[in-house]
C-alpha cells in the first residue's frame, strides 16, 4: 500500500511518499524497497490465496532490518541466515543449537529461566543463551524454509509452537505453557500419551518496548485472520504460531471404511481446530506426525466425526 | 562513414550523396562498421572482465563467467559483516575446464553434468553419481593409505570418469554448487563428503584432523578432505547445504564458527575447536562447541547443518 501526500501549504516542497508495510504494518518512506521492520519487500503487491491465506511476502537477499539501534541482515534465499550487528546497549537470546558463528568478542551467556527445571523434568534439554553487543553473530535453522521477522509492539504478545523460535530482542519476555492438546492410545496395559502441537507452547509478549521476534518455518509460509467464532482445521505439526486469542482444542475424523481392519481402528485424521478471533499462520512443510493406530483410550476435549 | 563502390573513395556521414569523383551514388557502412566495432570488442586483448568470485578473465560479451560459470551481469551480494554469497549459477550455464565443459541444471538441488573430452578426466566419491552414458571410461583412483580410512568406519572410494563421454553429479539436499576453480599454486582443505568432483589436475589428498577434542567436537568427522593443485588450474565443484557464503580473513582474523556449518577453507587458515561451558544453574549446563578460525585466507561456510548433540 502506498499514500501519496503533497504538501498544500508548501507548493514548492516535493510530495512526500511513504509505504506502509503490509505484512507489519510499519511506515516507511518510500525511499527504500525493504520494510526496515520486517524485511518484506515494499514492491510486490500482497498474495493472498481466494481461501483467504496471505502468502509471506517476498524479501530481498540481504534485506536490513533494524532494532533500537541494531541491525539485522537476511542472507541468503534456500536457508536464510540472520546476521545480527548488535549495538553495545542490545541483546538478543536464542536456543543455543541455532548459532552458525559469531565475532570472538561477543560473550554468550546463559538466561535464567523462571521454572525452566519443569521443562527439563518433562523431558526437553532447554537452554536460552543470550549474546550481548557489541558485535556480529549469526543464526540459522536446519531446513530450507523462510525466515519470518515478527515485529512485536508493546502490549502484543504471540504464541510459537516449540521448536520453531530462533532469535528474539531482550525487549521481549519468554514463557511458555502446556498446551493442553494430548490424547492417549492403549493396547493392553500399555498406554502412549501424545501431545500433537508439543507438550509446551512458547509464549512472547513485548510489555513495554518494541521488539523483534524471528522464527524459521519449514518451507512456505501462510497468515490469516480468523473472525470471532470463525474456526479452520490445521494439521498439528503445521501450525507456526498463533494470537494468545486463538484458542485450540482436538479433532478426530474416522473414516467408516478403515475401521474393520484386524490390526487398528484405521486410518484417522487427527486435526487441531483453531477458533477465532486472531492469526494463525501455517507451514507448507511439516513433520510427519506419528501414529500407532492403537485405540484412543482418552484426549483432552475433542470432537469425533465418523465418516 | 560512406564509400563509394566504384573507386573505393571514404567519405564522412555529411557528405553528398554520390562520389565527387565519378558520381556513383555512396553506400554508408554504418551497419558494417557497428558490427566489426563488436567484433573486435570481443576479440579486444585489452578490454576484459573479471569474474569477482574466481578472478577469470571473461570477453565483455560474456553474461557468466567462463571457468565458474557466476553470473556477470549480477552485483556480489556482500553482507555487511563482510560474507560475500556464493554466486547463483543460472540454470543450464556451461563451464569450462581444460578441453571439457561442465553445465550447471536446475537451482533446487543442481545437477552438474560433465562433458569430457578425451584425455580429461574427474573424479567423485560413488555415493554423488546420478547417471552417466553407458561407454564412458571408469576407473577406480588408488589411494595412499585409503585402508585408514575405511578402517574408520567409512567405506571410502574414489573413482575416476574419463572422457570421452558424458557423466552427471548430483547430492542429496537442497542447495548450493560451488564452483572453485583453483588455480595454480592453491591448497584447499574441505569438510569430508562435501566435494562433488574434481578435475584429474587436481591432486586429492586428506588430513587427518587433530587433536582429539577437533575430532570429537569438530562436528566433520576424523578427515578433511585435501586438494592441492601445482601447475595446473583445475576445477572443483563442491555441495552446499542451503546457502553458502564466504569470507577472506586477514592474518591474525578469527572468527567463530559452529562447527556444521564449516564448508571449506584455504590450507593457510588454522581451525580450533573451543568449548564454552553454559551453565543453567540445575544440571551443570552443557557444552556448546565452536571452531575458531584464524586467517589470513579464505573461509566458507554453508547455513544449513547438521548440530552435533554437544551434552
Amino acid at each position: 500500500m502506498s499514500g501519496y501526500h503533497g504538501n498544500p501549504e508548501h507548493p514548492s516542497t516535493p510530495p512526500h511518499r511513504t509505504h506502509t508495510c503490509a505484512w507489519c504494518g510499519k511506515v516507511s518512506d518510500g525511499a527504500s524497497l525493504s520494510c526496515a521492520a520486517c524485511g518484506a519487500t515494499l514492491d510486490v503487491k500482497e498474495i493472498s490465496t481466494r481461501s483467504g491465506w496471505s502468502e509471506l511476502p517476498g524479501r530481498k537477499d540481504m534485506a536490513k532490518l533494524q532494532f533500537g539501534n541494531s541491525f539485522c541482515q537476511v542472507e541468503g534465499m534456500y536457508v536464510p541466515v540472520a546476521d545480527f550487528n548488535l549495538a553495545p546497549e542490545d541483546s538478543v537470546y536464542f536456543a543455543h543449537h541455532v548459532l552458525l558463528w559469531k565475532d570472538p568478542q561477543v560473550n554468550i551467556t546463559t538466561m535464567s529461566l523462571k521454572g525452566a527445571w519443569k521443562r527439563l523434568l518433562s523431558g526437553m534439554p532447554l537452554v536460552m543463551t543470550q549474546a550481548q553487543g557489541p558485535g556480529h553473530i549469526a543464526f540459522s535453522r536446519d531446513a530450507p524454509g523462510e525466515l519470518i521477522a515478527l515485529p512485536i509492539q508493546p502490549g502484543q504478545a504471540v504464541d510459537v509452537r516449540e521448536h520453531i523460535f530462533m532469535v528474539a530482542t531482550s525487549h521481549i519476555t519468554y514463557d511458555w505453557f502446556q498446551t493442553g492438546i494430548w490424547f492417549r492410545t492403549s493396547s493392553g496395559n500399555e498406554s502412549e500419551t501424545h501431545y500433537p502441537v508439543g507438550m509446551f507452547m512458547d509464549r512472547f509478549f513485548a510489555p513495554q518496548m518494541p521488539g523483534l521476534l524471528l522464527l524459521h518455518a519449514a518451507g512456505n509460509v501462510f497468515v490469516r485472520q480468523l473472525a470471532p467464532g470463525q474456526t479452520i482445521l490445521v494439521k498439528p505439526t503445521a501450525l507456526l504460531y498463533k494470537d494468545p486469542t486463538v484458542q485450540m482444542q482436538l479433532h478426530i475424523e474416522k473414516p467408516s471404511g478403515t475401521q474393520r481392519s484386524w490390526r487398528t481402528w484405521g486410518n484417522r485424521y487427527l486435526w487441531l481446530r483453531l477458533f477465532g478471533p486472531g492469526r494463525v499462520a501455517v507451514q507448507s512443510a511439516f513433520k510427519h506426525m506419528e501414529d500407532n493406530g492403537r485405540n484412543i483410550s482418552g484426549h483432552s476435549g475433542a470432537s469425533t466425526v465418523s465418516w | 562513414m560512406k564509400h563509394c563502390p566504384k573507386c573505393q573513395r571514404t567519405f564522412p556521414d555529411d557528405a553528398p550523396k554520390f562520389c565527387g569523383t565519378d558520381g556513383t551514388p555512396l553506400v554508408s557502412d554504418a551497419p558494417h562498421e557497428a558490427a566489426h566495432q563488436a567484433r573486435s570488442e570481443a576479440a579486444d586483448p585489452i578490454q576484459r572482465i573479471r569474474c569477482e568470485w574466481c578472478q577469470g578473465m571473461n570477453q565483455t560479451n560474456a553474461v557468466s563467467c567462463w571457468s565458474c560459470g557466476a553470473p556477470l551481469d549480477i552485483h556480489n551480494l556482500v553482507s555487511e559483516s563482510g560474507w560475500r554469497e556464493a554466486p547463483r549459477i543460472k540454470d543450464m550455464t556451461e563451464i569450462h575446464f581444460g578441453s571439457s565443459t561442465c553445465q550447471v541444471e536446475g537451482e533446487i538441488v543442481p545437477v552438474a553434468e560433465i562433458n569430457l573430452a578425451t584425455g580429461d578426466a574427474v573424479y567423485f566419491e560413488h555415493h554423488v553419481l546420478l547417471w552417466k552414458d553407458e561407454h564412458t571410461p571408469m576407473s577406480v583412483m588408488p589411494l595412499q593409505g585409503g585402508l585408514k580410512r575405511a578402517l574408520a568406519g567409512m567405506p571410502f572410494i574414489i573413482s575416476l570418469a574419463h572422457g570421452p563421454g558424458r557423466v552427471a553429479f548430483s547430492r542429496d539436499a537442497t542447495g548450493e554448487l560451488v564452483v572453485m576453480p583453483l588455480h595454480p599454486g592453491m591448497e584447499l582443505d574441505v569438510r569430508e563428503h562435501a566435494f562433488l568432483l574434481a578435475s584429474h589436475q587436481i591432486a586429492y589428498s586428506y588430513v587427518r584432523i587433530k587433536g582429539l577434542r577437533n575430532i570429537l567436537f569438530g562436528g566433520q568427522g576424523m578427515f578433511m578432505d585435501r586438494f592441492v593443485t601445482t601447475n595446473e588450474q583445475g576445477l572443483l565443484l563442491l555441495h552446499g547445504y542451503g546457502n553458502v557464503f564466504e569470507r577472506v580473513l586477514r592474518p591474525g582474523e578469527s572468527i567463530m564458527v559452529e562447527p556444521g556449518a564449516f564448508l571449506y577453507k584455504d590450507a593457510s587458515v588454522t581451525m580450533n575447536v573451543e568449548s564454552q561451558q553454559l551453565t543453567t544453574g540445575w544440571f551443570g549446563g552443557t557444552g556448546m562447541n565452536l571452531a575458531r578460525m584464524t586467517g589470513p585466507g579464505r573461509i566458507g561456510i554453508q547455513s544449513m547443518y547438521v548440530h552435533h548433540s554437544t551434552d
